[in-house]
């Protein structure tokens, strides 16, 4: 009986590498598993073998050349107050990117986070598909979004808005739906027995469960997509990043450092908006 | 108290909420008065109907093409830039966060390097890779410095919280045993620590690896440059084999450590 | 009137909830349903309004076989029905009021829903059921900030702001100190005797069934044993349906009743 038991839940690791017998002194005996340490090391060490070939690091060019480094980073710490001006209306087009984008893919990503949902969502195929477009609305980063998007809308600030608004619904909807999970399914259990329907039972009995966290997933996607909107501009999409691929390409780094200090001013402003609302809410 | 007493009791919060409403509206129509729709570039269907084609038929040549400008190559390297951009993040914000927590350091320097992550956090990773370029030169080792840099940010504002949690009784029971420092670290800290830090280095390798195809639209390595060149030059079936490989990439990783960093958070 | 015909239910995973259960019910009556627990007293009482689907049998609800409804008709039907849970059900973020309320969304256009706009009549209208289980003070108070006995109260009246001919509670005093216990089973017998609504108690503890309802179910193990008017309940009665084991009251030191 035992032995079975043993058989079947001992894992393959202890099977190769069998446990330690220890017998104490009063007889009674303890098994000891082996440490995985030492496997996890040496498999650690050959990726980092693997991956040092497969990028050309070379720690001599960083020695060699690091005062690049100190020269480009210098000028960026004395930025160039003068160019301010030209700095302040890509900064709104920018910010007001991140807004309409926030705004939009969060309203499109509640009704998607409903679907996503196992306890709201009894069907499983349609639920699987939408958890499956949620997925890969993740995994490709904005900018190659907006770099599509600016072959087929043109550049501006259009195609960047939708990138921003692709990226926002799903990571919004992954967030709600994750926190949809975990909410108390009674008030909805007693709305659908007096005859509500799934929709009609889920807005009254479960919104104002996760309205608060809603608002704050929101308000943190606000957050990102202010940084992640900042370089669009680099492949064409309109705000900060235009200047930022300009002034690189010009090596006028202490415009660059203009640039940088003032988007640093406005998401730690940004930050500290997010954190007073969060504050009045709960 | 009657019925109709108690009804005109009701807390009046409509014009709270229109308030809230009319200036929601109002900033997202602010929002929206630079954002113009020109319709569709002049190839613009052809290009949306390319992509969706090219999504669906993928160059398989180049899916198995096991040279250094095939997929398997492209993704081994962007692989390697994240697990290398992760390890040397992970090992540069150790010391960073211990130098930056205040139960550790006195208060003026712990905020002078909690000022330093927050420049480090806030200056996109692009920009660092723009920086970096100058001194590496375009190609997967620039994108390595670039996240090895990027990742101290964020992984030291998290170590910061694990360090300030510490239970330092411990420290004072290890001290009555007559423990040296470097037994009181090994044995009193570390195992506090180890979790939550190989926890947060994993969380930064998922984001390292979506953040290493971004880098290398500015021509820091990985898939990323390739799938731009791709895109600009409308060769829609390679478009479709990146954006496959990548999609695949992405979604085991994230399984992965979503499943791993859960068995350390149960303390497997 | 609700009529059980040789209704039985089999869980998918082979458990017997009921078995052949015969039951006529008249409009009005006040039925508690008693037994140990696993004896299959919620299973009879979520057959009703069919939150549970019955396996075999007719179950016939106002003339209606329940068995028939889907989706629309189905909510349709449900909205004659009141039900009342053990752990009250409301929403704890929610005021009292709006908790009553929540009962006019099914007839509600899908607007006014997504608003949360309710009318000058329904508002009233739920103000007078709080009204009739005494609570009418706590209207705009947030429902965590309730007591046990209070919740039970609010979701009683949001049962009753749907204008119900029946009424099923769920172990409704289970999670109540005993005099909580009291006033809420006093609530309901005043709320049948004053408004005609059939209601449909399961209930632990044996001493309130005798003492409020006017006929009285014994369940055990899925078959009904015993049928008849409260007053007549003996000890051999109670043996049997307890199987012999003790009987609960609601003066017991608080154990674990049905999960």
């Amino acid at each position: 009986m035992s032995q079975l038991r043993i058989e079947k839940k001992t894992p393959l690791f202890d099977r190769i590498f069998k446990p330690e017998h220890i017998v104490l002194e009063n007889g009674h005996t303890v098994d000891r598993p082996r440490s995985r340490m030492p496997l996890i090391i040496i498999c650690l060490l050959l990726v980092v073998y693997v991956s040092l070939q497969a990028t050309g690091f070379n720690m001599k060019t960083i020695v060699e050349r690091g005062y690049q480094l100190s020269v480009i980073l210098s000028k960026i710490f004395h930025p160039n107050f003068s160019y301010f001006p030209s700095v302040v209306n890509p900064l709104i087009e920018t910010i007001k990117m991140s807004v309409v984008g926030t705004v939009v893919g969060c309203l499109i990503g509640l009704p998607l986070s409903i679907l996503a949902s196992s306890n709201i969502n009894s069907n499983k195929p349609s639920l699987l598909f939408i958890r499956f477009l949620l997925s890969i609305m993740r995994s490709v980063p904005t900018l190659i979004y907006a770099s599509i998007l600016t072959l087929v809308f043109g550049l501006g600030t259009f195609a960047g808005t939708i990138a921003i608004v692709i990226f926002t619904v799903g990571i919004v909807a992954k967030m709600l739906y994750e926190s949809i999970e975990t909410i108390d399914m009674k008030p909805y259990e007693a709305m659908t027995s007096f005859g509500a329907n799934t929709l009609q039972a889920f807005w009254t009995a479960c919104m104002p469960q996760i309205l608060p966290t809603y608002i704050d997933d929101c308000l943190y996607c606000f957050e990102l997509n202010v940084r992640a909107s900042s370089i669009l501009g680099y492949v064409g999409a309109g705000g900060l990043g235009v200047l930022i691929r300009e002034r690189t390409g010009l090596r006028a780094y202490n415009d660059l450092g203009m640039v940088l200090l003032t988007l640093f001013i406005v998401v730690f402003t940004i930050d500290l908006i997010n954190d007073y609302v969060r504050s009045k809410i709960s | 108290m009657t019925v109709l007493e108690q009804l005109q009791a009701e807390p009046k919060n409509l014009w709270k909420r229109v308030l809230i409403f009319i200036v929601l509206l109002f900033i997202v129509a602010w929002g929206s008065s630079t954002i113009e729709y020109n319709g569709l570039t002049a190839k613009g269907t052809g290009i949306a109907y390319g992509i969706i084609y090219g999504i669906f038929h993928p160059n398989k040549a180049l899916l198995f093409d096991m040279s250094d400008a095939g997929v398997p190559y492209l993704v081994l390297q962007t692989i390697a830039i994240a697990v290398l951009g992760t390890i040397f993040g992970a090992i540069l914000a150790i010391p960073v966060s211990f130098l930056a927590s205040t139960n550790i350091v006195p208060k003026p320097v712990a905020y002078f390097f909690r000022a330093l992550i927050l420049m480090i956090r806030t200056i996109p990773s692009m920009i660092w890779a723009l920086v970096w370029i100058r001194v590496t030169g375009p190609g997967a080792f620039c994108g390595v410095v670039t996240q090895s840099i990027c990742s101290i940010g964020m992984i030291s504002k998290m170590y910061i919280t694990a360090i300030e949690d510490l239970d330092t009784g411990i420290l004072e029971s290890l001290d009555a045993a007559g423990c040296n420092t470097f037994e009181k670290i090994r044995v009193g800290i570390l195992p506090q620590l180890s979790a939550g830090f190989i926890s947060t280095a994993i969380y930064r390798f998922d984001i390292n690896l979506k953040d290493a195809t971004t880098l290398g639209i500015v021509g820091a390595g990985g898939i990323g440059s390739p799938l731009v060149q791709s895109i600009t030059y409308g060769r829609w079936s390679n478009v479709g084999a990146f954006l496959l490989a990548l999609i695949i990439l992405v979604l085991i990783i994230e399984y992965a450590s979503t499943r791993i960093r859960s068995r350390l958070a149960r303390g497997q | 009137m609700i009529e059980f015909i040789d209704v039985s239910k089999t869980y998918p995973n082979g458990t017997k909830g009921l078995q052949h259960v015969n039951l006529k019910i008249e409009q009005g009556e006040f039925i508690a349903i008693i037994g140990l627990s696993g004896a299959g007293k919620s299973t009879l009482i979520r057959t009703i309004n069919r939150m549970i689907d019955i396996t075999d049998g007719q179950l016939i609800v106002d003339g209606t076989d329940v068995m028939t409804l889907k989706g629309k008709s189905l909510r349709k039907f449900r909205r004659k029905i009141g039900m009342i849970f053990q752990s009250f059900n409301l929403v704890s973020r929610a005021s009292v009021i709006k908790n009553v309320l929540s009962s006019n969304v099914p007839d509600m256009p899908w607007y006014k829903v997504l608003l949360g706009i309710y009318s000058r009549e329904q508002k009233i209208k739920a103000l007078e059921a709080l009204d009739k289980v005494n609570i009418l003070d706590k209207a705009y108070h947030r429902c965590d900030e309730l007591s046990g006995g209070q919740m039970q109260r609010v979701a009683l009246a949001r049962t009753l702001a749907q204008n119900p001919t029946i009424i099923l509670a769920d172990e409704p005093v289970a999670s109540l100190d005993p005099i909580m216990a009291d006033v809420v089973m006093s609530d309901f017998a005043k709320i049948n005797r004053e408004m005609n609504i059939s209601i449909l108690l399961n209930i632990h503890h044996v001493d309130l069934a005798l003492k409020y309802a006017t006929r009285v179910i014994g369940v055990r193990a899925g078959h009904i044993v015993y049928d008849g008017p409260a007053a007549n309940v003996t000890q051999e009665i109670l043996d049997q349906v307890y199987n012999g084991k003790a009987v609960p009251k609601s003066t017991d030191i608080k154990t674990e009743v049905e999960k």
